[in-house]
């Protein structure tokens, strides 16, 4: 039996992703990148393997993504671009648009069957809507970025807030706050300003349905559902969207070697 | 990735480099050999009808070009953060941020900076900025500023406007008239109009020799082989040196040499180079075997001009170039530079400093995309203003286009 690794060290974690000859997802881990993203990503794999008995022999094919894919030893890098159009559609074959929010960039790709890229659009240097954006905003109003869905689905209200900039955007939240504003409302206000960002992105691309929403953004409840709203339709969202590149990545190993 | 060289260097840039040094060299001592003979010296924009100048024996400056060079020297960052701090805004143009900061700062400045002018001349065919860039020039220097019009053509271009830019190239040759205190002679103008056809056409012919498979020329050629087709339009010194070169890509294409080894896809480039990466970014895609075969750019200086009144030709010619056209204009020119040079992809460089350039690239890339089925990447940057460009995205983008390219052509 053969096995195929995707490593996609991103700027905010690293993820790795171990599949079968079959595509099947086996075992996949995902560790903050911190200053050594290519270690990080040789430990992750480390661990994965002896957590499934496999020795790095049996590994048929290994390709990395992400900001750090150039500095880790695999048979070939590709971009996260390809990788994430990949992943995506083996999890929703029916899928023709692909959203991701990561840690710094935000993308939209409109994709083929069999998930080829036709079409692709980023956000610019800017961070603003981003999931270091999201970060930042939960750091002010002092929750972390996992109970921020949750407080979103309590607003009773929305506070408007500014998707330009990051910085910007910091300082409107605590004005907000100052002047008593409900953290719920001021967390559905950021959910929709991420949401807005993004939708003008995938304009770009054309959105063709079905869409499907992936990177660890995609966990934030609050963000799907604005997303929902301000494209008018429901979203496919994986169980597990931090891995959805790694996982994009082994079948772009598993392609390179012949194996389907 | 490779390492080996597979970017084929042009036997005629050592020509160019004297070419131009000449220029340079003439252009900062003007004002000792200009004076006595009474030749005044302009600094004019990059569309302004040049020919009417050189007529009049008035020696052009191109303050464009001169922004080209600071960007290349990667000194544009320093001079456009002294524009800045006197007060001039960040979103301006480079060009202008830089020859204003080469002005406040010579000693920071390529050259010294450019001599100072007896006079300056604009056009707004090509941007609205180059008006409020050139009156901040003409305050600081208190030297006449020559002004024309040319209104934005939405379809064809109409006699009306035709006429309306006629008459101020009129009044334009009366005040040339009276500032050089001479009079225009017919046969003057037309010796120079014939010069800039003649150098436009060999720029065409070098252009269309690109079509060959594989191409004699990546894109980054062009915009290094086209200093002389701006500074020196007009002049027999412009046609010595396209002829040189037409025969160097002649010769290239007869013993089927490619500019980029192993030539493996067909590129099309729109908007202005990204001067301070010129070699390192066109690098990333040369690297995979990626070739620019043309773009929209260069191609602004082959347009011949028209036949007829020299003056008409003239208001016809500097009203209709593309910067001037409607957005369906530059849609067609895209499809049809796609056809001809069998291109298999696009890259637009949002170009922060050139506003009318950029503004409509989506709109356009959109357009094209749906006509062509021909895949179009966006990147963001700044012709000269390195502090705009981040090297990581522009890699991740551009590698994720030429993978889509590899699953596609």
């Amino acid at each position: 039996m053969a096995y195929y690794l995707g490593v996609d060290i991103g700027s905010l974690t690293t993820k790795v992703a171990l599949i079968d000859q079959g595509g099947m997802l086996l075992a996949r881990a995902v560790r903050r990148s911190g200053y050594h993203g290519r270690e990080t990503a040789l430990q992750l794999v480390d661990e994965l393997l002896r957590e499934k008995g496999l020795m790095a022999g049996q590994i048929a094919g290994t390709v990395a993504t992400g900001y750090g894919r150039v500095t880790f030893p695999a048979d070939r890098e590709v971009s996260e671009i390809s990788c994430q159009a990949r992943g995506m559609v083996h999890l929703f074959p029916g899928a023709r648009t692909v959203i991701d929010i990561g840690g710094q960039d935000s993308k939209a790709i409109r994709v083929l069957p069999g998930g080829r890229v036709a079409d692709f659009a980023m956000n610019d240097k800017c961070a603003a809507g981003t999931g270091r954006f999201l970060e930042v905003m939960a750091q002010a109003l002092e929750v972390t970025v996992a109970e921020l869905g949750a407080l979103a689905a309590g607003a009773k209200g929305r506070c408007p807030i500014s998707s330009v900039c990051t910085v910007f955007a910091e300082s409107e939240v605590i004005s907000h706050l100052a002047q008593d504003t409900p953290r719920e409302d001021i967390v559905a206000g950021v959910c929709a300003a991420v949401a807005s960002r993004v939708t003008s992105l995938a304009g770009r691309v054309g959105p063709e349905p079905e869409v499907a929403f992936t990177g660890g953004v995609a966990r934030n409840r609050g963000v799907v559902h604005a997303l929902e709203t301000e494209l008018g339709r429901p979203l496919l969202v994986p169980a597990d969207p931090e891995v959805t590149a790694a996982l994009g990545a082994a079948l772009v190993a598993r392609s390179l070697t012949g194996g389907s | 990735m490779a390492k080996e060289r597979r970017y084929l260097p042009l036997r005629s840039t050592r020509y160019l480099g004297r070419t131009m040094q000449r220029y340079y060299l003439l252009t900062r001592y003007q004002r000792l050999w200009g004076r006595p003979l009474k030749r005044p010296l302009a600094w004019v924009t990059s569309g302004a009808p040049v020919e009417i100048l050189r007529a009049l024996r008035i020696d052009p400056v191109y303050p464009e070009n001169y922004g080209a060079i600071c960007g290349a020297r990667r000194v544009a960052p320093e001079l456009c953060r002294a524009a800045e701090a006197a007060g001039y805004s960040p979103d301006l143009c480079s060009y202008a941020r830089a020859g204003i900061g080469a002005i406040l700062r010579p000693d920071l400045a390529p050259m010294g900076g450019l001599p100072r002018p007896d006079l300056l001349v604009t056009c707004n065919n090509i941007c609205g900025t180059v008006l409020k860039w050139y009156e901040a020039l003409a305050r600081r220097f208190n030297v006449p500023l020559f002004i024309l019009d040319t209104p934005f053509v939405t379809g064809e271009l109409k006699q009306h406007t035709v006429d309306y830019v006629l008459e101020q190239l009129r009044g334009l040759v009366g005040g040339l008239e009276r500032l050089t205190g001479r009079r225009l002679k017919p046969a003057d103008l037309q010796k120079c109009i014939s010069l800039s056809n003649e150098a436009v056409r060999l720029w065409g012919e070098i252009r269309n020799l690109c079509r060959h498979r594989p191409s004699p020329l990546n894109t980054p050629d062009l915009f290094v082989h086209m200093a002389p087709i701006v500074v020196l339009r007009g002049t027999a010194g412009a046609v010595a040196y396209y002829r040189r070169l037409y025969d160097e890509v002649k010769e290239r294409v007869r013993a089927g040499q490619a500019a980029v080894a192993g030539e493996r896809y067909r590129l099309l480039w729109d908007n202005i180079a990204i001067w301070y990466q010129l070699f390192r970014f066109y690098h990333l895609f040369s690297e995979r075997g990626a070739c620019f075969v043309t773009d929209t750019y260069t191609g602004g200086w082959a347009a011949g001009l028209a036949p007829g009144d020299p003056l008409e030709s003239l208001a016809r010619t500097y009203t209709a170039i593309f910067l001037n056209r409607s957005v369906d204009f530059r849609v067609r020119q895209m499809v049809d530079l796609i056809r001809d040079y069998e291109v298999d992809g696009f890259v637009m460089h949002s170009n922060r400093s050139c506003k009318p350039y950029s503004l409509v690239q989506e709109e356009i890339r959109r357009r094209v995309m749906n006509e062509t089925g021909v895949p179009g990447l966006l990147v963001e940057a700044d012709m000269t203003d390195a502090r705009v460009y981040a090297e990581e995205p522009v890699r991740n983008r551009v590698q994720a286009f030429l993978e889509t390219l590899e699953m596609t052509v």
